[in-house]
């Protein structure tokens, strides 16, 4: 009985849409339809990898408001770089780009002193801004689209629209990305260390963790991520926007959060945040279904992101007293 | 040098504003002109009372260690709830109701954030996203007009001038800088002389011993978000009185920017430090930098790039501030 009581303040949240769905599929049997699963698979693709790089900066106790920034310069500058570079050069230079947008925040964090997620969290809203804002300038404001390309772009093609056997390249993309971090996450010391990091991070710097390292390392890992959400975003939809980034960061959040992850650190991993993401798209699918309106479905986000974290600090609560 | 350094960091702002105000003289010509002309001057104060009347009830969220980012969801409902409630009932009752609904909210957030002890932070951003959404679903994402010539005169009006500007003729003071400086008096005097603003420094600055000492850190902490809310939501009926229109739109941006404008100003995210003054200054200073961007013809992106770098580098002082302050003991 116990043990139930358990599973269910862990996983309640994961109940609770789980109900949602099958109270869908019984109103609404489109939701079990193969077109409709399809369909979810492929929503998959950009969220879960920005949301698999955020799952780092959480765990390690910050937060990143940036990676709508950097979605938007990635995108243009990747989509634009084809032409000039090739497809090979312009995915490389937008993943380096990425990157480097993310080290950029964790060097400003570091060399400021900035070990609050408070500060974190606005250190990186200002630096959206600035990504944002170049993003625009370089771009003129104007969308790219493919088919302005001189030749059509197979590689950005087959990661939008291409398939490998049953699964969409996008979901092969996502299944790689998840293997390579969970085995950096749990098997490696580099990544034990972000763990100890955002558990506490004077006791790790104190037991000699090199929690500087884990800093630069988990925004680089978002800034990476999070490139190559824009790259599968903007391969699905054929066209990059300067503004193709705007809402990820709260998506990525509510995602690492419902799944699981403490926003307070040293606890959560990537497989959690993958449950995460499956409940956010469940909802807006299961939403949708229903006919509830975008609006409605923000707020619905906005609520259950707080419902989330209040529900995890009760379990922190408890644990306290027990 | 030890005073220099001293100024650079606790007056941030007011060095800030010295910059720009030099800049604008040195631009010379007509940029300069304008800048300094007293209409341009009265306008600037103008558009930044809404975001300073904001800002100053974030302020004490912040000093006693929290803060608030739900203030622009709470902006965008109760700014489209007093044109739709007019249709209801009488304008007064209806302007009641939306700041009303603002210390309600408030009430929510700190039941979440202060009795219930999670993380300031993310709960207000979300409270924020959820409110956002609501304001759309309220006016279907389209700008409320609003018909009342009464409610367009509460923020646009002047009292003792009638507002034209030609020379030799004084234009009045604008309704809306007299409701800023009538909060900023309240707040300066709750804030200096009451218990309850000298208990938020002390929560701020140590919460287990202000605990100790007697201080019932709950409840003053909850007070904070009840009327960080309710200015939220007074703001929010000024801005629909001023443009007299509600939208959603308004919501996205400000609550960061104005809790940016609090740190800026010298209200520190550590909690226990700042003030009232700190504040106006810290938000005096986006009205004064969007409105010598504006006058020196900037392009936008080029002004959301310049607005974003500010934040980050004074936000960065801030912390390195704190740094250097810790190193020292």
């Amino acid at each position: 009985m116990n043990k139930i009581g358990s599973f269910l303040k862990d996983y309640l949240v994961f109940v609770m849409i789980l109900g949602l769905a099958l109270v869908t599929a019984i109103i609404q049997p489109k939701f079990i339809s193969p077109a409709n699963l399809v369909n979810i698979m492929r929503q998959f693709g950009p969220l879960i990898l920005v949301s698999l790089g955020m799952t780092f900066v959480i765990v390690g106790g910050f937060i990143d408001l940036s990676v709508a920034g950097t979605i938007n310069l990635v995108a243009v500058v990747t989509i634009s770089l084809i032409d000039p570079l090739g497809q090979v050069g312009a995915l490389a230079t937008g993943l380096v780009l990425g990157s480097i947008c993310g080290a950029l925040n964790a060097v400003l964090i570091l060399t400021g002193g900035a070990t609050t997620q408070a500060e974190a969290l606005f250190i990186t809203f200002g630096m959206s801004t600035v990504y944002s804002s170049v993003a625009l300038i370089y771009s003129g404001g104007s969308t790219f689209h493919f088919w302005d390309l001189k030749a059509p772009p197979d590689i950005f093609e087959a990661i939008g629209a291409g398939s490998l056997g049953p699964l969409s390249i996008s979901f092969v993309i996502f299944l790689f990305a998840l293997a390579v971090l969970w085995v950096f996450h749990t098997k490696t010391a580099a990544g034990r260390a972000i763990s100890l990091t955002g558990g506490n991070k004077t006791a790790a710097r104190l037991s000699g963790v090199p929690t500087n390292r884990s800093i630069v390392l988990i925004y680089t890992i978002a800034g990476f991520m999070a490139a190559m959400g824009a790259i599968v975003l903007f391969s699905r939809i054929t066209t990059a926007a300067p503004v193709i980034g705007a809402g990820f960061e709260t998506n990525a959040i509510l995602a690492v959060v419902v799944g699981g992850t403490t926003l307070k650190g040293g606890k959560g991993s990537v497989l959690r945040t993958v449950m995460g993401v499956l409940l956010v798209i469940l909802l807006n699918n299961c939403l949708n279904l229903l006919g509830v309106s975008s609006y409605m479905q923000w707020a619905a986000r906005g609520a259950i992101l707080v419902f989330a974290i209040w529900l995890d600090n009760r379990k922190e609560v408890q644990g306290n007293q027990l | 040098m030890n005073r220099v350094y001293r100024l650079f960091t606790q007056q941030k702002a007011l060095v800030a504003i010295a910059v720009i105000v030099v800049v604008m003289i040195l631009a010379g010509g007509d940029p300069s002109r304008i800048f300094f002309s007293s209409y341009n001057l009265l306008d600037m104060l103008n558009s930044s009372t809404i975001l300073v009347i904001l800002g100053l009830g974030v302020t004490l969220t912040i000093i006693a260690g929290g803060c608030d980012l739900s203030i622009g969801g709470i902006l965008v409902v109760s700014g489209i709830l007093s044109i739709k409630l007019q249709d209801f009932m009488p304008m007064p009752l209806a302007l009641l109701v939306a700041v009303l609904f603002g210390t309600l909210v408030g009430f929510v957030n700190g039941f979440l954030v202060v009795q219930q002890k999670t993380e300031p932070f993310i709960i207000t951003l979300g409270v924020g996203l959820l409110l956002t959404g609501v304001a759309q679903q309220l006016s279907d994402a389209h700008p409320v007009p609003a018909s009342n010539p009464d409610f367009m005169n509460i923020a646009n009006g002047y009292q003792l001038g009638d507002g034209q500007f030609t020379p030799g003729h004084f234009p009045g003071i604008p309704n809306l800088v007299i409701i800023m400086v009538v909060c900023f008096i309240f707040f300066a005097w709750l804030i200096r002389y009451t218990a309850f603003g000298r208990n938020l420094y002390a929560i701020g600055g140590d919460y287990d011993v202000a605990r100790y000492s007697g201080i019932d850190v709950i409840k003053n902490k909850w007070m904070t978000l009840v009327i960080s809310g309710t200015m939220a939501a007074l703001g929010g009926v000024l801005l629909s009185s001023k443009l007299n229109t509600g939208s959603a739109i308004y919501g996205d941006f400000t609550a960061l920017v104005v809790n940016c404008g609090v740190v800026v100003g010298g209200t520190s995210f550590a909690g226990g430090v700042g003030g009232i003054w700190q504040s106006v200054l810290g938000l005096l200073l986006f009205g004064l930098l969007d409105n010598a961007m504006n006058v020196l013809n900037i392009p936008s992106w080029y002004q959301m790039m310049l607005k974003g770098t500010v934040i980050v580098a004074i936000l960065w002082l801030d912390s390195y501030t704190q740094k250097r302050k810790r190193e020292l003991v």
